[in-house]
């Protein structure tokens, strides 16, 4: 096929694609619902290291959860979650938003838009913690 | 012998058929409230990849080409372009698939460049076209080697290459349950490759067919989908970007970073390059094989299951 019609096949294809989706209500998806919600979430990234604590953000974007190993986040990334631990993790706040800055190519920068205060608290764990 | 042989592109002639096999899923999951899931940061990736494949295809596509007319020009066979011949040339060049496939789960080299296929957390057509920008430096075009030094021409070889691919497009679906008994029973399908995608200990290496299945049933790889074991789809230890540069590079990135950690053998830097994805020099890190042991040491009543045989 020459490239000349090939090309704006490709590039009108991807934006008719992404506008339909985003018409229809499918960018992004359901936060973390529950506490429970969390803890599934990330012991589907992590099983051997069981959620001993949570904390789940207001806004459901995201949940602090301490481990027997340390400090990880479990956050929602699209219509799905991940998770990391927080080992070498670096946080910085910028209005309501946390900023993490994890040595994983990746999941370098993750940020996460979170109630007002709470992106300072959590900076502040994770500063103490990691 | 004849030097130049010309084939239709079909991966390129296919775009369009993509496109509006696209559009009919997602109608289909809208309308039906069932049948798989799309979000659009995920599928815009997804289709980033794609563009970015046929990119690299037209960039870097000459190395292989280059090596197969080498080959080609010493080979003293020359089977010719009959409908058998290029019916044979198919089948061969899937059995030549299937290893490449497990080559390219097994082989973190290999996996570097097929990873970012595996890295959706989604299952639907837009995650077939989630392709390698990166294949050309896994080397793997030696396994076509054999095939033209028996005497089929480079250029049907790619068409029969592209062929193959533009069958594994429609299988990349949860909107189809599972076809007849005697189709299942030769071809991948998508209840096939949905295994094959399945983060699940019980499914993790397996289903590594191209078009037929009949591979890994011959090979000891095959894994039916479980109705009791739902599908978890993407990576073990699932991305965290939705750019489709990190998507491409970022095994490579990791496999850069453990083979230039100080302190290394010569042989563990090599292993990190070479050995089985989750492989590391102080068992750090989880394989397939340690992430299925670690499952039936919780799920002791799954041992003896389908993909947990061994």
């Amino acid at each position: 096929m020459p490239l000349e019609i090939l090309l704006p096949l490709v590039v009108m294809g991807i934006a008719g694609i992404a506008f339909t989706l985003h018409f229809l209500g499918l960018t992004d998806g359901p936060g973390l619902s529950s506490d429970d919600a969390a803890r599934k979430a990330w012991a589907r990234e992590f099983p051997d290291a069981p959620a001993t604590n949570v904390a789940r953000s207001i806004t459901g974007r995201a949940a602090l959860v301490e481990t027997g190993d340390g400090l990880g986040i479990v956050w929602r990334f699209g219509a799905d979650t991940t998770a990391r631990d927080l080992e070498g993790a670096e946080a910085q706040v910028k209005n309501d938003t946390l900023i993490l800055l994890l040595p994983d190519y990746d999941a370098r920068r993750v940020k996460l838009h979170l109630a007002p205060g709470e992106a300072e608290a959590w900076a502040e764990t994770i500063g103490q913690k990691t | 012998m004849m030097d130049t042989l010309n084939f239709p592109k079909v991966t390129e002639i296919a775009v369009p058929l993509f496109i509006a096999a696209i559009l009919i899923e997602l109608l289909w999951i809208v309308i039906k409230g069932r049948g798989g899931r799309y979000e659009t940061r995920d599928a815009v990736t997804s289709l980033i990849m794609g563009a970015g494949n046929v990119a690299s295809g037209i960039l870097l596509g000459f190395v292989a080409y280059g090596f197969f007319m080498l080959l080609w020009r010493i080979t003293p066979l020359d089977l010719g372009t009959s409908a058998w011949v290029i019916l044979l040339c198919f089948v061969l060049d899937d059995l030549r698939y299937y290893w490449v496939h497990r080559f390219g789960h097994r082989i973190r080299w290999v996996w570097a460049s097929h990873v970012n296929h595996h890295s959706s957390q989604h299952y639907n057509l837009t995650t077939a076209l989630r392709q390698t920008w990166t294949g050309t430096f896994t080397f793997m075009m030696v396994v076509r080697a054999p095939l033209i030094l028996l005497g089929f021409h480079p250029a049907m070889v790619l068409f029969v290459g592209g062929l193959n691919l533009v069958y594994q497009f429609w299988i990349h679906t949860e909107a189809i349950g599972r076809m007849p008994r005697w189709f299942e029973a030769v071809m991948n399908t998508p209840s096939h490759h949905r295994v094959h995608h399945g983060r699940n200990a019980r499914y993790l290496d397996a289903n590594y067919a191209g078009v037929f299945i009949i591979w890994d049933k011959i090979f000891g790889t095959f894994v039916p989908e479980q109705d009791r074991e739902k599908v978890d789809y993407g990576l073990v230890r699932n991305i965290g970007t939705f750019n489709p540069i990190r998507v491409a590079f970022h095994e490579w990135v990791g496999i850069f970073k453990d083979v230039t950690q100080p302190g290394l053998t010569w042989r563990e830097r090599w292993m990190y390059c070479v050995a089985p994805p989750g492989w590391s020099h102080d068992g750090s890190r989880d394989t397939s094989e340690t992430i299925k042991r670690k499952h039936l040491e919780r799920h002791p009543e799954d041992r003896g299951t389908p993909g947990f045989e061994a």
